[in-house]
């Protein structure tokens, strides 16, 4: 019996994927299962893996409260479950003008504010930021003019404070702390960021208040490693130049001296300071 | 300094395998002989393999061939939970199925689950990857196709895509991802079969190190530049992308077909120069996304990337702001989609580039295949257009450009941008568009991106959306549908109506289609294009925001 | 063409003479009840691009009058000014051709046809295969060949040239044309076209553009703006649900003209749609169309359908005959090559002797060399009694002079050999170097002494390779046809310069070249006359006739050089692809046009809602208002503005391909950049003291 033509083309189609499945989706895969068995790749095909941990998924070195523990260094901010969370990887997916807070999550300006003012806190250095208030959010006001977005300023709130607002007045008007779960910017308030007199290059860096793409970055920048120096040597007794070499043995450096930025291994480092004593 | 030692370095690796690469892959899809293999596989499939297709026949293999997979997909997810290396995964529902099973046929790879929390090692490898392989052979067969369209005199016939699908799969896709996942492996990425390793932090905290397939099909995921990732941070994952010189490598892979292929389109035409034209284009368009990319990112802009004094929100310490921008540029000027920094956290300007990157057509130089086709439709508007201005009847390569001709490349022109806006504006006009994470421009840039990158089968995204209810489900999963087989047919129509004439020799009066300035036309007419046709709705969300 | 009655006959059509597309401003006022007319969706709906405008303009007007505001009103007025421009861009292309139809309908007088076999029936009422009879005075009454008879016939009712021709029976020159007159003697014609087809007819409908069909680059390029016009409506359209969005979220924008909570206004999102798709050359697309075959009226040549013309701009490979196109119809004496011993004066007077009484052009032109180089005299025929002259005939195939004893005699070599009974090898080798030359030579004997030979030789017309190196350079090859013996054909090609020849050509070998060169894939153009010419114009892509041909050639061409000039094809090619590159012009001006519009429109619609997006009004507009108007009123005014263009055509130098694509793209590329820029912010400068605006 002949079948109809569009009906052998679907059987041939059907046969074909049936060889690739078992042919690139079987024998290909599972081949190099089997190589990474071999010794000398079976380390790195089964995660990289040491004691605490893998060397290339970064972990959280905090206690279970979730606060910093001193004597490590500190990893980036992570978005990946409750940190670090290999079940779960994620960024945080904000945008770069998120900057109002919600009842229902902070901004991601509020974020790095209060990011910033901790990190300064813990390490003993200025925290501050532009854009931040001195007490970690994010500094932005929601101006009214009588014409909506132009004419004479109405009324302002600091929308991200409910407490005392980080500016008294703003073009001669009082500014208001917000209430909570009030939405100026639909009462028809015109966001306003506020740069404030933080200097242009804050002392703690980049990457110390920001969460990373994968939530499982490894790495932190020499900057920021740079910067917990002072209290590792002090938890720990040792001189900073000691930790300095620590952190220098722990470095990777631009791969051929161009490809991609140097980072300092945070799980590797504190393994190593642990092993010193 | 650095930054752009990366890109030249790229540019340059790129350019020095031009010619060999592409030749290899012009012997492969014009020679006569099969290998041993092949010949096995053409006996089990049941065709014969020295038949000659005319379009509408090669039309119907690639959809049937298609269709078969994608319900073949479809119902793995839905049984995933019962198979072998399940890991414990229930099954996925209906509407995530059906948006993943066309994602991966689509060279899509946009993916509404997450990876690690959402499928098993089975379904990953013999499901999601082979569509990865086959996906990509497909787009080039289909390149192909139009190739023979554009060389052959006047008998309609495109070549035979079972041996097309065959050997690009066999001897183009395969022998690559076999050196690559050993480098990948070598680099530390993982090769396993666990289920994943319960450690103790040196807190004391438990983290679960998660295991599976993932150096393998991290090569055929760049190389085929489908962009699904094994997990949900995809290349930003340590276990997808764990050096600063994987990130090189994978960036070389996913560029390196689609900048190859215009050398095979020089050699089956006979002029290697106009193979040189149409990867000009191809050069000078990604090359000005590139430089405009990292440009936008590494000067800031936005409230808290300065705030933070640079925009490392969602980048990873080790590629650093300029090779993760070049990462978003590449993968969005091809049809890649994988991430290695989550583009919902650039500048304003930074991430509307992959947006404008895909609406770009994906042309420069697009998907394995894909972008070749997608380019060679723009060459015949702009030949049309030029040709016109020489006082001839349009040719290209000697074939006329007449109604029937203008009728389809117009109708491939006219697919994407379609489904791109009717999608964004019916998620606006359905409130669909609530499931944004981010408010105002951005979250209007967040639905806009999801529709470029679903209608252009791109599969990269501002993650910060929501995506996997039903209605988002079904609408992407349309317009993955659409914009993949739609403009694949017209390719092969247009093929087919090529293949049918006589070339027109060339003489003084012929419109140069190698010169620079032809060269230069064409990326006028695709940079003016999509600027015309997205500027309104850009002008809303990315435009907006980085003018406010 | 232009009629009798406007030009005088001095002045024949020639490229420099003709009123190309100057465009007289009356025209605009003559046509404009014709642009109104021209409103009705009916006739628009072959113009999608501007029925969109129509239906645009037709929706503004409603909101005008539900909700009037002085920007409406404005607004309303520019979009239906577009279309009325538009209408009357055809309209005056059209009103061209009307006038000239018109004449040719004063030509086409009720006559009455003298049937031979006897009863008299008016002219419209003949079928093919009737037979009539037509006297001195009388108006032939329907296209026929001459079977009985030779007249003078007055043909400038179509050819505009009022010298009197001969038709006759037989031969090639036996065509007549319904409309033409009499002057005298009779003939006695047998009708060959159908009721109401007859040439004259044909000439109405063509310069009237009735029945104009599109043109294949036509309908592509219909194609063409129809998916831009798509895009733009899609990308309009969809952009509504994303301006409420935007607009609700910016909860501090007010209201304004352009945007509310209903997201952008309708006045203002059909402006934005009228300015984006492509109105230029959607307005002036079918006006280019008709001009370009205008153009070719004007130079007396009829196109039997756009096609061909388009056809011609096409052309790679160019059939010319030789004779009258490209050298002189006739061959002249160039040297006088004496035997051995002879005198070279001698040969000289004996060659003038034996051409004395001889009065055609050769034979003349023997005279004016001795002359020339011997300075010997002309003398009159009478001078010299008892001279007795023998004129040529096809069976001696010599002529001559007998003055008392003396015999002299010219012509082919071997007659006069023979004549004079002497064989010389001397004399083979000279003929046959001439020969070998593409020359022919003449042998002069004296009584049995042969005394030389005189070279007579082709001479090809002035300018003419300059002309075919035009032609390569536009990448056409040229081909000499002649019945030429090889190496004779040989000699004068490569003195004309043309690219190849075909010798000895017989009309079949003529129809196999065509065939060969479009196998290759080439479009062959040729002219032609006679009868036997007819298959070769019949499978040639374009196809001249000569209108002194025969019925059957211009049945069988697709064009009908009134003229009969041979070199006209040059032209032909010419206007053909003038017409194509009009349209590729007016299509990336219209195109590039938009960005300047964007910069425009875009910031006066949502700066309201985004303030930061004025920093895309770099023209600093006045107002969001001012800007909408200033680009829909440049859209409107730069369609009137480019009439001209559309009806003159594109200037048009012979070059390279890139030569060509390189100008056109930074004058109209380039051009459609800039341009709007400063027209819109000109326009600005203006409507912002309109009160309300």
């Amino acid at each position: 019996m002949r079948l109809p033509n569009w009906l052998s083309q679907h059987l041939a189609a059907l046969r074909a994927l049936l060889v690739f499945t078992v042919l690139l989706g079987l024998a290909y895969p599972l081949a190099f299962v089997a190589l990474g068995r071999l010794p000398g790749l079976s380390d790195k095909a089964g995660g990289s893996l040491v004691a605490n941990g893998s060397v290339l998924i970064g972990q959280s070195f905090t206690d279970a409260d979730g606060n910093p523990v001193a004597k490590y260094f500190q990893s980036r901010p992570s978005a990946a479950g409750d940190g670090y969370d290999p079940t779960a990887t994620s960024a945080s997916n904000l945008g770069p003008n998120d900057v109002v807070d919600t009842a229902d999550r902070k901004s991601l300006l509020t974020q790095v504010c209060a990011r910033s003012l901790a990190v300064g806190k813990l390490e003993g250095v200025d925290g501050s930021r532009p854009f931040c208030t001195a007490d970690g959010v994010g500094a932005v006001l929601a101006v009214f003019h009588r014409d909506g977005l132009t004419g004479p300023v109405t009324r302002v709130v600091s929308v991200n404070q409910t407490g005392t607002p980080f500016l008294a007045t703003y073009q001669g008007v009082t500014v208001e702390p917000a209430k909570n779960g009030e939405d100026y910017q639909a009462l028809g308030g015109v966001i306003t960021p506020i740069r404030g007199d933080a200097p242009a290059d804050p002392v703690v860096p980049a990457d110390a208040v920001t969460a990373s793409a994968s939530g499982l970055d490894p790495d932190i920048s020499p900057a920021y490693a740079a910067l917990q120096v002072p209290r590792i040597a002090r938890e720990r007794g040792m001189t900073e130049a000691a930790v300095r070499a620590l952190v220098k043995d722990n470095t990777d450096d631009r791969a051929l001296g161009f490809l991609g930025e140097p980072g300092v291994n945070v799980l590797e480092l504190n393994r190593a300071l642990d092993q010193q004593k | 300094m650095a930054g752009w030692l990366f890109v030249i370095s790229l540019v340059v690796a790129l350019v020095a395998v031009y010619r060999p690469f592409g030749d290899y892959m012009y012997r492969v899809v014009s020679g006569t002989r099969d290998a041993r293999v092949e010949r096995g596989i053409y006996r089990l499939v049941g065709v014969d393999s020295k038949a000659q297709q005319t379009w509408g026949v090669y039309a119907r293999s690639v959809l049937a061939f298609s269709a078969v997979s994608i319900l073949f997909l479809y119902l793995f997810l839905r049984v995933q939970n019962r198979l072998w290396l399940s890991l414990g995964m229930p099954q996925m529902n209906t509407h995530v199925s059906w948006n993943t099973a066309v994602s991966f046929v689509t060279n899509t790879n946009w993916q509404a689950y997450a990876g690690e929390s959402a499928l098993g090692h089975l379904v990953q490898m013999a499901g999601l990857a082979v569509q990865n392989f086959a996906s990509a052979s497909v787009g080039i067969a289909v390149a192909v196709a139009l190739i023979r369209g554009f060389a052959a005199r006047s008998n309609g016939q495109l070549g035979n895509f079972w041996v097309d699908l065959t050997r690009v799969t066999l001897r183009i896709l395969l022998p690559i991802c076999v050196v690559a996942t050993l480098v990948f492996m070598i680099a530390g990425m993982v090769q396993n079969l666990s289920g994943g390793t319960d450690v103790t932090t040196l807190t004391g905290a438990a983290q679960h190190i998660t295991g599976g397939p993932v150096a393998s099909q991290e090569a055929i995921k760049e190389l085929g530049t489908n962009g699904g990732g094994f997990y949900n941070v995809n290349a930003a994952h340590p276990f997808e992308n764990p050096t600063t010189w994987t990130n090189w490598l994978e960036i070389f892979l996913l560029l390196l077909i689609p900048f190859s292929l215009p050398r095979v389109f020089g050699r089956m035409v006979g002029q290697n120069r106009q193979g040189y034209a149409i990867v000009a284009v191809m050069a000078v368009l990604a090359i000005a996304s590139i430089a405009l990319t990292v440009g936008f990112e590494v000067h800031g802009g936005g409230t808290v990337p300065q705030a933070v004094g640079s925009a490392m929100e969602g980048k990873e310490v080790r590629f650093g702001i300029p090779n993760s921008a070049t990462y978003a540029a590449a993968t969005t000027l091809t049809s890649t989609g994988a991430v290695d920094s989550f583009h919902d956290s650039y500048t304003p300007f930074g991430g509307m580039m992959p947006i404008v990157n895909m609406m770009l057509g994906e042309v420069a130089p697009g998907g394995t295949g894909s972008g070749l086709y997608g380019l060679l439709i723009l060459a015949t508007i702009t030949v049309f257009v030029a040709g016109l201005m020489v006082g001839r009847t349009p040719e290209y390569l000697g074939k006329k450009i007449g109604a029937r001709e203008m009728k389809l490349a117009s109708l491939y022109f006219l697919v994407t941008p379609a489904l791109v806006l009717i999608g964004t504006a019916a998620a606006f006009a359905t409130g669909n568009n609530a499931t944004a994470l981010n408010v105002g421009p951005h979250g209007l840039s967040e639905v806009l991106y999801a529709f470029t990158s679903a209608a252009n089968n791109n599969g990269s995204a501002f993650g910060g959306i929501t995506v996997n209810t039903p209605w988002w489900d079904t609408a992407l999963g349309l317009a993955m549908l659409l914009g993949r087989f739609l403009p694949l047919v017209l390719v092969l129509a247009l093929a087919g109506s090529l293949a049918r004439q006589k070339a027109t020799p060339e003489s003084e009066g012929t419109l140069p289609t190698h010169q620079p300035l032809f060269v230069g036309m064409v990326v006028g007419v695709t940079v003016v294009l999509v600027a015309l046709t997205f500027l309104p709705a850009l002008a809303l969300g990315p435009i907006a925001e980085g003018l406010s | 063409m232009t009629l009798l009655a406007e030009k005088p006959p001095t002045q024949k059509a020639k490229p420099a003479s003709v009123r190309g597309g100057l465009l007289d401003p009356q025209q605009l006022w003559r046509s404009l009840p014709d642009a109104v007319r021209k409103l009705d969706p009916r006739t628009l709906w072959h113009n999608p691009v501007m029925l969109i405008v129509e239906v645009g303009a037709v929706f503004t007007t409603v909101l005008s009058i539900t909700d009037p505001s002085v920007l409406a009103w404005t607004i309303t007025v520019w979009l239906w000014l577009t279309v009325v421009f538009a209408n009357l861009a055809e309209a005056v292309a059209e009103g061209r051709g009307k006038a000239q139809a018109s004449a040719l309908r004063a030509a086409k007088q009720d006559t009455m046809a003298q049937l031979r076999d006897g009863g008299l029936i008016p002219a419209t009422e003949l079928k093919q295969g009737d037979v009539v009879v037509v006297v001195a005075g009388e108006i032939i009454p329907g296209d026929g060949d001459v079977i009985e008879g030779i007249a003078s016939v007055d043909e400038s009712a179509i050819t505009g040239e009022s010298a009197p021709v001969i038709r006759e029976s037989g031969g090639d020159r036996s065509a007549v044309t319904g409309g033409t007159k009499v002057l005298s003697d009779r003939i006695v014609v047998k009708i060959t076209q159908k009721p109401g087809e007859s040439f004259v007819d044909r000439m109405i409908a063509l310069v009237e553009g009735a029945n104009r069909q599109k043109t294949p680059n036509e309908i592509a390029l219909n194609i063409l703006l129809a998916a831009l016009t798509l895009v733009f409506l899609l990308s309009v359209v969809t952009l509504q649900p994303l301006a409420i969005f935007s607009k609700a979220w910016q909860a501090a924008a007010p209201d304004t003209a352009a945007i509310d909570a209903h997201g952008v206004t309708g006045i203002v999102l059909v402006s934005l749609i009228v300015c984006l798709i492509p109105t230029t050359i959607g307005a002036l697309l079918s006006a280019i169309g008709i001009a370009g075959m205008d153009r070719l009226v004007q130079r007396n040549v009829l196109a039997m359908s756009g096609r061909a013309v388009e056809a011609a701009g096409d052309v790679n490979t160019l059939l010319l005959d030789k004779t009258g196109t490209i050298t002189l119809g006739n061959r002249q004496a160039a040297e006088f090559v004496p035997v051995n011993g002879v005198d070279p004066r001698e040969l000289a007077v004996a060659a003038q002797l034996s051409s004395l009484a001889d009065e055609t052009p050769e034979g003349r032109s023997i005279v004016v060399l001795a002359k020339n180089e011997f300075g010997l005299r002309e003398q009159e025929p009478g001078f010299m009694t008892g001279a007795t002259f023998v004129p040529f005939t096809a069976q001696t195939r010599m002529s001559g002079v007998d003055l008392g004893d003396r015999q002299i005699r010219k012509g082919a070599a071997a007659a006069v050999m023979r004549w004079a009974k002497s064989s010389s090898e001397e004399v083979g080798e000279i003929v046959d170097g001439i020969s070998a030359s593409g020359g022919t030579p003449l042998v002069v004997a004296e009584n049995d002494r042969v005394l030389g030979v005189i070279h007579l030789k082709d001479v090809v017309k002035e300018g003419m390779r300059a002309r075919f190196d035009e032609m390569r350079k536009m990448g056409i090859r040229t081909v000499m046809i002649t019945g030429d013996n090889p190496r004779t054909a040989k000699a004068i090609a490569d003195e004309a310069g043309v690219d190849d020849f075909l010798a000895e050509a017989t009309p079949e070998d003529k129809l196999a070249y065509i065939r060969k060169e479009q196998e290759g894939g080439r479009l062959v153009a040729m002219t032609g006359d006679g009868t036997n010419d007819a298959p070769a114009l019949a499978q040639a892509d374009v196809g001249v006739a000569m209108n002194t041909g025969t019925s059957a050639a211009k049945e069988a061409g697709n064009m009908v050089d009134l003229d009969s000039d041979p070199t006209k094809l040059i032209e032909i090619v010419e206007i053909g692809k003038q017409l194509l590159i009009t349209r590729g012009a007016l299509t990336t001006f219209s195109i590039t046009n938009d960005i300047a519009k964007y910069f425009a429109i875009i910031p006066a619609m949502f700066a309201a809602v985004y303030p930061g997006l004025d920093t895309l009004n770099v023209m600093r507009l006045h107002s969001p208002g001012s800007a909408i108007l200033s680009a829909v009123i440049f859209n409107a005014l730069v369609i009137v503005a480019l009439i001209p263009l559309a009806l003159r055509g594109v200037r048009y130098t012979p070059s390279s391909a890139s030569a060509l694509l390189r100008r056109n793209l930074w004058i109209y590329g380039l051009g459609g950049v800039i341009a709007p820029f400063l027209g819109i912010k000109l326009i600005d400068l203006l409507v912002q003291f309109i009160p309300g605006i």
